[in-house]
């Protein structure tokens, strides 16, 4: 098992925006969550980020508690994350964002360049290396997060909506990459609204509601079940694998 | 042979320019200038390492550099030591402050860091002006005339000039060194979103709180080279926060968080206190601040990049006018 978070639960004050979530995921697995806007999928993502200490339960990566680990520490053991918003260093180039994902796993400047040029040329970001991250576009921003963190080399990702807002071809395009990091070996974890991209790329899908997982199982099983309906997808959805 | 770039080549002809600046201006009062000019790039670019490259900013850098002016003279003063053997005990007191000051507000997000430097400061500045141990509001004296050439006592401004320039040129030197490794990344990636870098693996504390003990030796040994060269110092002119905000608003106005931005804001910023002093005498006590006050505006409103960012965006105007031409 690569991560096992039991009991999961995050309150603010007496607003409680997860309600003991249990994950368990094996290496090589892609994860979807998905909900309606407020169900607390985002909070217990930043959780298993270490970005939120949780108020009762149990994260294990690995093999290791890292329930109170700093957000750092994550990094450090093979947890990358992207972010909502896309959140990159916008006074520095395609390049140089890349570079401090890899300096984690390589000090040295030039080691640490090299292999951020390979990840650039894997994302697609070639053409842009140079340029300032504040000139990219949103697609390319998030594309440039998830090179960020590739290139830290996490054994786990976490994207965060990171292929939400894009046009149909954009979003093909971001499905192959996603699929190619699959292939090297990366287990994911997806939060997404989008529909296609979870029945496409994932092959089990947690629905969180109010705090509450109310289902999990395979996507097409998902998307048949009437609580699931009912909180988030609405009787119009028409179920269909990419 | 490869061609210089205009930037490069500017700031060939402007250490060139340096090093002659002595011989050709031999007159006092353009010496005065030159040397305050020094000192003033010393302590913006020391500020640079953790205001501008970590964008933590400190409103209290005099304290690092109080600390630094005093330590020399205390010396000198109680156990007749030359005024140079107290510039380690003041790096030192600066480092433990660093390392007070940090440790607690570093961890918080927020404005916390610079609301604690400015209070400390100012606490230190008070609580100085009444101490007697360290002169209270008179202050320290250093050797009237030189014991020897380690009590660094010159009659002219040149032997500071050089000094002082050596020591420009190693606090540049180290600085452009971190801009190319690990820890210089690490910076500017805190600086930009400090969310962000912690999710990369970037250990934002240490990062920090080594950027501010940098910070805090290269302010202090400012303040350890003003108190020596002039041979004085009280708690306005060591602690006060016209010293800070002088740091703070070189920096900004050349370009925060560059190599030779606080160099080239020095450059504006001393000739024009200087002029404004000699044009308008003692009538003219509170107009640096009328003048602080309106470079901050003008920088806020038409530049928050600072004049070097303004250069660079000129020159490549310029690159790309003569590539489609």
């Amino acid at each position: 098992m690569l991560l096992e978070a039991r009991d999961v639960s995050k309150s603010f004050g007496s607003f409680r925006a997860v309600a003991g979530a249990n994950l368990f995921i094996e290496e090589g697995e892609i994860v979807g969550l998905i909900g309606p806007n407020g169900a607390g999928k985002s909070t217990f993502f930043n959780c298993l980020a270490g970005d939120m200490p949780v108020t009762t339960g149990q994260i294990i990566f690995d093999g290791h508690d890292i329930t109170r680990a700093s957000p750092e520490a994550h990094a450090r053991i093979g947890i990358g994350r992207t972010f909502q918003l896309p959140a990159t260093f916008e006074d520095m180039t395609v390049l140089e964002n890349v570079m401090v994902g890899a300096f984690l796993r390589y000090p040295h400047r030039d080691d640490a360049r090299e292999h951020a040029r390979k990840i650039i040329e894997l994302t697609g970001l070639a053409a842009h290396a140079s340029n300032w991250a504040r000139s990219l576009g949103t697609p390319g921003r998030k594309r440039l997060e998830i090179a960020r963190v590739l290139a830290s080399k996490p054994r786990l990702m976490l994207l965060d909506e990171s292929l939400a807002g894009l046009t149909p071809a954009e979003l093909r395009d971001a499905i192959s990459l996603v699929k190619r990091i699959h292939e090297m070996g990366i287990t994911l974890v997806i939060v997404e609204h989008i529909m296609e991209v979870i029945m496409t790329l994932t092959r089990r899908v947690l629905v969180f509601n109010q705090g509450h997982v109310i289902a999990s199982g395979k996507p097409e099983d998902v998307v048949r079940d009437p609580a699931v309906i009912a909180a988030y997808l609405g009787h119009g959805h028409v179920p269909r694998r990419g | 042979m490869k061609r210089l770039s205009p930037t490069r080549l500017g700031i060939a002809v402007f250490a060139v320019g340096l090093l002659l600046y002595p011989l050709v201006f031999t007159n006092p009062f353009y010496l005065d200038i030159g040397v305050t000019f020094l000192l003033a790039a010393i302590s913006a670019s020391a500020w640079n390492i953790v205001g501008g490259y970590a964008g933590q900013i400190s409103v209290g850098h005099s304290m690092f550099f109080g600390l630094g002016a005093y330590a020399p003279l205390l010396f000198y003063q109680l156990l007749g030591w030359p005024p140079m053997a107290g510039i380690p005990i003041g790096i030192a007191a600066s480092v433990v402050l660093a390392i007070i000051i940090g440790m607690p507000t570093f961890r918080l997000t927020g404005h916390y860091f610079s609301m604690a430097t400015i209070a400390v400061a100012e606490l230190i500045r008070i609580f100085t002006g009444t101490w007697d141990f360290v002169g209270a509001a008179i202050g320290l004296q250093g050797p009237a005339t030189a014991r020897g050439w380690w009590d660094l006592t010159f009659r002219g401004e040149t032997p500071y000039y050089y000094i002082f320039l050596g020591v420009l040129a190693a606090l540049l030197f180290i600085t452009h060194t971190i801009e190319r490794r690990r820890f210089g990344y690490y910076l500017r990636a805190i600086k930009a979103r400090e969310r962000a870098a912690r999710s990369l693996g970037v250990p934002v504390l240490q990062i920090k709180m080594q950027a501010l003990m940098l910070s805090a030796i290269f302010t202090s040994l400012a303040g350890s080279l003003y108190a020596i060269k002039t041979g004085f110092i009280d708690p306005e002119s060591g602690f006060g926060i016209l010293v800070s905000v002088q740091m703070v608003i070189i920096a900004a106005l050349g370009g925060a968080g560059t190599l030779f931005g606080p160099v080239f804001g020095a450059l504006i910023l001393i000739p024009l206190q200087s002029a404004t002093n000699t044009w308008f005498g003692g009538g003219g006590s509170g107009l640096t601040y009328i003048l602080y006050g309106g470079i901050i505006v003008l920088i806020a409103r038409f530049e928050p990049g600072g004049l070097f960012e303004l250069w660079h965006r000129v020159i490549a105007k310029y690159r790309s006018r003569r590539d489609a031409a």
